[in-house]
C-alpha cells in the first residue's frame, strides 16, 4: 500500500476576542474548496460555516512518569482518531484552542502518540495577539505568553486600535520573546492564507530552508562598514543624531566577505565586553578598542583614525550609519572614503520578560559526543523551561548538515543535505524561561572541537 | 507476501460499505451480522451468505460510533456523534427506541452478558437502560471522557477514563470498587471470571490489576499504544497489540511477572485489532497494513500460524463468531470480510 499523505494540522491560539474564529472563517471561506475540520475547545464568538467543527473540552493527560514532554490533549487524540477513519479524508485540520490553553501538550500530542503522528503532521503554531490589548494580557498571564513562544507566526491583530509607535513596541517585545516568529499584522485578522497554512514548520527539511536567517544572533552593535585605507590621516565625521554618544570599536586587517564579517563581529562581542574608552571630538580613535564616542555636542563633529599600512578597517558601530550619516573623510583631500560593503545587526535589546530566546551561531565542527552530553544535560535541567528549539549543527567527522527542532524534551534531530563549499557552522535557537544565556553559550562552545 | 506458503484464509463472504466500517457484531447464533460505518449508516447481513438483509443510510447525524447486538435475542444498538442511542430490531429497519442521551458523542455502547441492561457513554457520563431502552441510573461526571466501558460476568460494569477503573453494580450504579493509575486507560480486557482486568494506557504500556488482591503490575515497552487486548476463554491469556508482533502473556501460576511473553511474529505494521476465539486458544490479529492472522497458541505455549487473510486497508475489528466457526473483520475502506474456520 501507499504511504498516506499526511493531514496538517494548524494550532491557532490566543486570547478570547484576539480574533481566531475571525481568521478560521477567511480561511475556510478561502479554502472552500478543501475538506477542513475544525476542532474548538471554546465556543466561538461567532459561527463557523462550511467546514466540519467539533467541539471538545480540553483534557490534558499527564503521564505517571512525570515526564512533561509526555503530557499530551486526550480531547484530540479522541476526535483525531475518529477522523482518520474516514474513507475521505480531510484536506485539513485546525485545531482552535482556549485562550488558556497549554500549547506544549498539544504540540506534543503530534509526536508523542503514534496513532496521530502516523497520519497528521503538525504544520505550525499560529497565535493571534491583540495589538490593543497585550500589554494587560502578557504581564498577568504564563499561557499568553507560552502562547507566542510556541508561535511559528504571530498574528498581531486589531492594529488599527493601537498606534504605529505602539505596534513597533509591540513586535520588538514579541520578538525578545519569541525570535523564530514570523509576525504579520492585521486589523481583522486579514492575513493572506497562506501565512498562517501550510508552513511545514516543523518539518525539518523545510523548516530552515524557508527562513535560513531564523537564527540571526544578536549582537552589541547594529551596523558594520568595511573602508580600504592607506598610510594616511582620516577623520570619521558625524551630524547630529538621536543619541549623545554611540560605542564603537574600530578593527585592523578587516576582511570583506560575509564571513569575515561575521567572524570579526565575534571578537568585537569581546572588546564590547570590556570597559569602553571615553573619546571627545578631535581626539584619535585607538584600533580594536571599545571606544564611547561623545557626541553631546551639537552640529557636526568628527575623531581621528591614523593609519601606518594599507588594509580594510571595519567600524563596527552601536548604530547605523544612516542616523547619524556617518562619513569617513581622508584629512589630506577631504575626499569622502566609499564603504567597500556595509552590513546591519540584529541589535540587542533588553530582556524585560521572562520568556526569550538565545541564538548561537559559532563556525567550526562540535563533537558529537560532548554535544550529546550537554544537550542531555540541558534538556534534563531546563527541558520545562524550554518550550521551542531550532537549528543545524556541523558535526565533526559527518559530511552531512544535521538539522534538529524540539518541542520541551522532545528532540528530532536527522542529517540533511552536504555541507560541500558552504563554510561549516553551527546555529541554535532556543527559547523558553529563564533561560541563562551565557551559561548555554558556554556549553555550546565547549563543545566545539 | 508468504500468505500462499502459509495457506490463506478461505473467504466465505466479503461486501464494501460506503464508509469506514466502525463497528459491528455476530448475532447468537451466527446467523446475521451488523455494522455500522463512520458516515452514520446501519446495515444488517445474512452471517451464512453475506446478503443484505437491509441498510439504512445516516442514522446518526456526524456518524455512526459503536453498535452492540444482544447476546441472545435479534435487536442491537447503535450509538453516534449525534448523542443518540439506538435500538433496533435486527430482522427490520425498525428502531425499537431512540434515545437522545445529550450532546456530544456517545462513543461507546454494550449489552451486559446476561442481556438485561444496556450501556451507553457520552462524554464523562455513563448511562445505563433496561433492554427496553428505559433509563435505570446514570454515573456523575468521571474525570475525563470515559474511553471504554465492559460488563463482566458479574453483572458489574467497568468504565475507564484518565486515571481509572471503575465497577459499578449493573443494578443501582454503585460504586464497587475503584482502581487508580496516573495514565490515559483506552481499553479494558476482562478475564472471563472478572478478577483480572487489564487496560491499555496512553504511555505504551498495559495496566493490569488482579481485583481479588487489589495489587496491580504494567508490562511496558511497548513500540506503539496497546488499544487491542483480549482474554482467551479461560482468562489464561492476555493477548496484547501495540507492536508488529501480537504479545501474549501468560498468567498462570506466579506470571505473567517476570516472566516473558510469546511474541507472535508476522505482521509488518503495528497490530491494530486481535482477539481470542470463544471457546478455544486460537487468536486472530489483524494490522494496519491489512493483513490477518490465524494463531492457535497449543497447551504447551507454543503458536502456530494456521492462515493469512488480506484486506483493503486497516483492520478496524475482528469479530468471531459465536460458534468459532468463521471470522469478520472490518477495514478502513469499508469492506467486511468473513473467512470461514
Amino acid at each position: 500500500m501507499n504511504a498516506p499523505q499526511k493531514v496538517p494540522v494548524t494550532i491557532l491560539t490566543g486570547f478570547l476576542g484576539s480574533g481566531k474564529t475571525t481568521l478560521l472563517n477567511r480561511i475556510l471561506s478561502e479554502e472552500h474548496g478543501k475538506r477542513i475540520a475544525v476542532i474548538e475547545n471554546e465556543y466561538g464568538e461567532v459561527g463557523i460555516d462550511q467546514a466540519l467543527v467539533i467541539d471538545a473540552e480540553e483534557e490534558i493527560f499527564e503521564m505517571s512518569n512525570g515526564c512533561i514532554c509526555c503530557t499530551v490533549r486526550g480531547d484530540l487524540i479522541r476526535v483525531l482518531s475518529n477522523l482518520m477513519k474516514r474513507r475521505d479524508k480531510f484536506d485539513y485540520v485546525l485545531v482552535e484552542t482556549t485562550g488558556l490553553a497549554d500549547p506544549g501538550p498539544v504540540a506534543q500530542t503530534f509526536f508523542m502518540d503514534e496513532d496521530i503522528s502516523s497520519e497528521y503532521a503538525l504544520d505550525g503554531i499560529v497565535t493571534l495577539v491583540d495589538a490593543f490589548h497585550i500589554d494587560q494580557q502578557l504581564g498577568r498571564s504564563d499561557e499568553s505568553t507560552e502562547q507566542i513562544a510556541f508561535a511559528d507566526v504571530v498574528v498581531l491583530n486589531k492594529t488599527d486600535l493601537a498606534s504605529g509607535e505602539g505596534l513597533d513596541e509591540i513586535e520588538t517585545r514579541i520578538r525578545e520573546m519569541n525570535r523564530m516568529t514570523k509576525i504579520v499584522r492585521a486589523e481583522n485578522a486579514d492575513v493572506p492564507v497562506d501565512t498562517v497554512l501550510n508552513l511545514s514548520a516543523f518539518n525539518l527539511d523545510q523548516a530552515l530552508e524557508r527562513r535560513p536567517t531564523f537564527l540571526e544572533p544578536e549582537y552589541p552593535f547594529e551596523w558594520t562598514g568595511v573602508y580600504s585605507v592607506e598610510p594616511e590621516n582620516y577623520k570619521i565625521q558625524f551630524d547630529e543624531g538621536p543619541d549623545p554618544s554611540m560605542s564603537l570599536v574600530i578593527t585592523t586587517d578587516q576582511g570583506t566577505d560575509d564571513s569575515d564579517l561575521r567572524d570579526n563581529a565575534e571578537k568585537c562581542v569581546r572588546y564590547y565586553a570590556e570597559d569602553e574608552k571615553s573619546i571627545l571630538p578631535d581626539e584619535t580613535i585607538p584600533m580594536n578598542t571599545h571606544v564611547e564616542l561623545n557626541l553631546a555636542s551639537g552640529g557636526s563633529k568628527s575623531f581621528n583614525i591614523i593609519i601606518d599600512k594599507p588594509m580594510h578597517i571595519g567600524l563596527y558601530a552601536q548604530h547605523t550609519a544612516e542616523e547619524f550619516n556617518i562619513q569617513l573623510i581622508k584629512k589630506g583631500s577631504n575626499a569622502v572614503v566609499p564603504a567597500v560593503i556595509e552590513r546591519t545587526w540584529v541589535a540587542q535589546h533588553e530582556h524585560d520578560d521572562e520568556v526569550g530566546s538565545i541564538a548561537i551561531e559559532k563556525d567550526g565542527d562540535v563533537d558529537q559526543e560532548k554535544l550529546n552530553k550537554w544537550l542531555s544535560k540541558v534538556l534534563g535541567e531546563k527541558g520545562i523551561d524550554i518550550f521551542r528549539m531550532k537549528g543545524f549543527l556541523s558535526i565533526s567527522g559527518d559530511s552531512r548538515r544535521f538539522v534538529f527542532q524540539g518541542v520541551h524534551m522532545l528532540f528530532d534531530a536527522k542529517p540533511d543535505r552536504s555541507w560541500d563549499d558552504m563554510p561549516r557552522r553551527n546555529q541554535l535557537v532556543f527559547i523558553g524561561r529563564n533561560l541563562d544565556e551565557d551559561e548555554m553559550r558556554k556549553g555550546f562552545e565547549e563543545c566545539l572541537v | 507476501m508468504n500468505a500462499q506458503s502459509l495457506g490463506s484464509l478461505r473467504t466465505g463472504w466479503s461486501v464494501t460499505l460506503d464508509d469506514c466500517a466502525l463497528s459491528g457484531g455476530w448475532t447468537s447464533e451466527g446467523n446475521e451480522f451488523a455494522v455500522v460505518d463512520a458516515a452514520g449508516g446501519v446495515s444488517v447481513f445474512d452471517g451464512k451468505r453475506g446478503d443484505l438483509i437491509w441498510a439504512k443510510k445516516n442514522v446518526h447525524d456526524g456518524g455512526a460510533l459503536a453498535t452492540s447486538v444482544h447476546p441472545s435475542k435479534r435487536k442491537f444498538a447503535t450509538t453516534g456523534q449525534d448523542g443518540r442511542l439506538i435500538i433496533w430490531n435486527l430482522l427490520e429497519p425498525d428502531t425499537e427506541k431512540v434515545i437522545d442521551i445529550g450532546t456530544g458523542w456517545a462513543e461507546n455502547v454494550s449489552w451486559s452478558q446476561d442481556g438485561s441492561l444496556i450501556a451507553a457513554s457520552l462524554s464523562k457520563t455513563v448511562n445505563v437502560y433496561s433492554a427496553s431502552g428505559e433509563e435505570v441510573w446514570r454515573t456523575s461526571d468521571h474525570q475525563s471522557t470515559v474511553s471504554t466501558i465492559a460488563w463482566t460476568n458479574k453483572g458489574e460494569l467497568a468504565t475507564a477514563c484518565y486515571g481509572q477503573v471503575q465497577f459499578l453494580d449493573g443494578v443501582s450504579g454503585n460504586l464497587i470498587q475503584k482502581l487508580e493509575w496516573k495514565g490515559s486507560l483506552v481499553s479494558i480486557a476482562l478475564s472471563s471470571d472478572s478478577d483480572i482486568v487489564a487496560c491499555g494506557s496512553q504511555d505504551n504500556s498495559v495496566h493490569f490489576w488482579r481485583r481479588s488482591s487489589g495489587n496491580d503490575s504494567k508490562m511496558s515497552g511497548y513500540p506503539f499504544k496497546p488499544s487491542a487486548l483480549s482474554f482467551n476463554n479461560k482468562g489464561t491469556l492476555l493477548a496484547t497489540g501495540g507492536s508488529e508482533a501480537a504479545t501474549v502473556w501468560n498468567f498462570e501460576g506466579d506470571g505473567p511477572e517476570g516472566t516473558s511473553p510469546l511474541e507472535l511474529d508476522y505482521h509488518a505494521d503495528a497490530i491494530t485489532s486481535l482477539l481470542f476465539s470463544n471457546h478455544s486458544n486460537r487468536l486472530v490479529s489483524g494490522c494496519r497494513n491489512g493483513t490477518v492472522v490465524l494463531w492457535e497458541i497449543s497447551p504447551n505455549n507454543t503458536p502456530t500460524k494456521l492462515g493469512v487473510g488480506q484486506v483493503a486497508d486497516t483492520v478496524a475489528e475482528l469479530y468471531w463468531r459465536p460458534d468459532d466457526r468463521a471470522v469478520a473483520a472490518l477495514d478502513r475502506q469499508g469492506g467486511v470480510t468473513v473467512w470461514r474456520i
